[in-house]
């Protein structure tokens, strides 16, 4: 198990790596200054050669990306141009938001979906298990922005139950705002885990184990609420690490289409004013949060299933 | 695989022969032929701009009512399937071929080859699909060819994945060490006897990824980092409906709905197309 998680992590750091190069050298081939678009045109000459000198940008580019690493790893993600605060400081003031919404969206669309999921492999083939999967399908469809835009509209500006703007102030009026954004951003999911649980529960019902806690005469309801579903919910686990990947690109349209703070805001702001050290940053961390919830996840996977060690 | 003809029909009867399958194709049937019949159907020019009959609700001569500029919504929405099928259909099948190509050579070439490509993929999946698109617009600037390449770029690893895992399980099945024996080239390996058995799984993958695609060109364009306007894309009429919500708000529904009808469609289409092409992949239904 340690060989597996160190293989893992080495696995993810490497991809990274691979990950933050291959953006350093994206955004140094873009044609132009960037000195100048940062600056403007109408700036003086020595303004913008102490800029120059202040990125590093004068040096080769080996330089620049080793200046930039040596840089990254004490947590300094170069200066925002405008407010002159550090890039990092920027990003994790915002991270939090982000980091709410898509924890609200995984807990109410897991619960739901687990139980929606449960519930059908417990009553296969019923009008109830037939709902169930034709919900999953079109729960599935709906893109999340698509989703926030209607529910938006339906809910905030229609009939007026939710808030359609910010984050609010205090814990409930916290989760009073967070509702429609988690809303939309989960909903896909529900549909997706139900089907999991769903697929997994029927083949965990045909296990021994069942079997006999049948045969001990255990009413149906414990069998499925106890015996089964606490082995059946095991993948889902593991499309929680992956799924906070997916929900950190929907969480940026429910940023935006609820007006919220958070990475998604800060990134669509940033590339409206060229602002590049700030969506670096940005995508940065997130790829990050992506990376180790990934390895995370299959690190979790591993320990419950050591089958899947052998496979970095 | 001898007559592909008639495997094609077996295939498009199986489907059809399936409700799920049948209301996918019926769906799919008719936002191909609106896209291709646009320019015929729709009842105003799509870019015309008439101030006069701004913002107007839904009524006999604007089905859909009109956007902020006096556009017919109707005519917009038809538009915006070509758009959306413009950008989807390129870029997945280009994303297919490339990945076919890659998975294939990863799966069948040596060992370095494999480990070099699979770190590539594992990478580009390493990005959240939508920051990685959004990086990419501001380095670039947002056009259709960039969205279309964001989703290229995107989705190859998904299909070269698939496409390596099925090689490496047929790389040592008799059929190709008896074509190995008798001093077959690589090429004709690949493209003669792995090809056929590997494009029926990426047919239902490219089938399921052209939601993802639309959705994607659909939120770039809502974010103004996809389409240019004034080119009606369903994403830019979300835009629009968006910004004006209180007083427009047909035009989110009449860019949100044909999103998700494509959406379903495709996907019941693609899950019925599974089930005929590879029955071992269908699950407890």
């Amino acid at each position: 198990m340690l060989k597996y998680a160190v293989k893992r992590f080495a696995l993810a750091a490497l991809i990274l790596f691979v990950a933050v190069t291959a953006m350093f050298l994206m955004i140094r081939a873009v044609p132009g200054d960037p000195v100048q678009i940062m600056l403007g045109p109408r700036a003086t000459p020595e303004l913008q050669a102490a800029l120059t000198a202040k990125l590093a940008l004068d040096q080769p580019i080996w330089k620049q990306l080793l200046i930039f690493y040596g840089n990254m790893l004490q947590g300094d993600l170069g200066i925002d141009v405008f407010s002159e605060r550090p890039v990092t400081e920027i990003v994790f003031q915002q991270l939090p938001h982000t980091l709410q919404l898509i924890f609200a969206a995984i807990l109410w669309s897991a619960l739901l979906g687990i139980g929606l999921g449960a519930y059908a492999a417990a009553h296969p083939n019923t009008l109830i298990d037939r709902f169930a999967a034709a919900l999953s399908v079109s729960f599935v469809a709906a893109p999340a922005f698509v989703v926030a835009l209607l529910s938006l509209l339906v809910f905030a500006v229609q009939l007026k139950w939710f808030p359609a703007i910010g984050v609010g102030e205090g814990l409930g009026d916290k989760l009073y705002h967070l509702v429609l954004p988690a809303f939309a951003i989960g909903l896909s999911w529900v549909g997706y885990i139900a089907r999991l649980v769903r697929a997994s529960m029927l083949e965990v019902m045909g296990e021994n184990h069942i079997r006999t806690a049948r045969a001990f005469g255990l009413s149906e309801n414990r069998i499925v609420m106890v015996y089964a579903l606490r082995i059946a919910i095991l993948p889902v686990v593991t499309v929680i690490g992956v799924g906070i990947g997916f929900l950190l690109s929907a969480a940026v349209f429910a940023e935006i289409v609820f007006a919220r703070p958070g990475l998604g805001k800060l990134v669509i702001d940033s590339i409206t004013t060229r602002n590049y050290p700030i969506v670096m940053g940005s995508v940065l961390v997130s790829t990050a949060l992506f990376v180790v919830s990934t390895a995370i996840a299959d690190l979790v996977n591993a320990w419950l299933d050591p089958r899947a060690r052998d496979s970095v | 695989m001898a007559n592909s003809r008639s495997e094609l029909g077996t295939i498009i009867r199986g489907v059809a022969r399936d409700p799920l399958g049948l209301s996918g194709l019926i769906i799919v049937g008719m936002i191909v032929l609106s896209a291709l019949l646009a320019s015929w159907i729709t009842p105003y020019d799509p870019v015309a701009i008439n101030i006069k009959d701004r913002m107007q609700g839904p009524s006999l001569t604007h089905l859909l009512g009109t956007d902020q500029l006096g556009r017919d919504t109707f005519s917009r929405v038809i538009m915006g399937g070509q758009v959306a099928l413009k950008v989807a259909l390129p870029a997945v099948f280009g994303a297919m071929a490339i990945g076919l190509t890659l998975g294939m050579l990863a799966g069948y070439g040596p060992k370095w080859l494999d480990n070099f490509l699979i770190l590539i993929f594992d990478t580009i999946r390493s990005f959240p699909t939508v920051m990685f698109a959004l990086a990419v617009v501001a380095l670039v600037g947002p056009s259709l060819q960039t969205v279309v390449f964001v989703v290229m770029a995107t989705s190859i690893p998904t299909y070269g994945r698939v496409a390596r895992t099925q090689t490496l399980t047929l790389r040592n099945s008799e059929f190709i060490l008896a074509e190995r024996s008798m001093g077959a080239s690589m090429a004709r390996i690949l493209g003669v006897h792995m090809l056929p058995n590997i494009i029926g799984v990426l047919a239902v993958l490219a089938a399921m990824d052209i939601p993802t695609v639309i959705a994607l060109e659909a939120g770039l364009s809502f974010l103004g980092l996809g389409v240019k306007p004034p080119t009606p894309s369903w994403g830019a009429l979300l835009k629009d409906g968006y910004a004006l919500i209180r007083q427009t708000p047909w035009l989110v529904v009449g860019g949100g709905l044909p999103i998700i009808f494509a959406t379903l469609g495709f996907t019941f289409l693609g899950e019925s197309l599974r089930d005929v092409i590879d029955p071992k992949l269908r699950k407890n239904r």
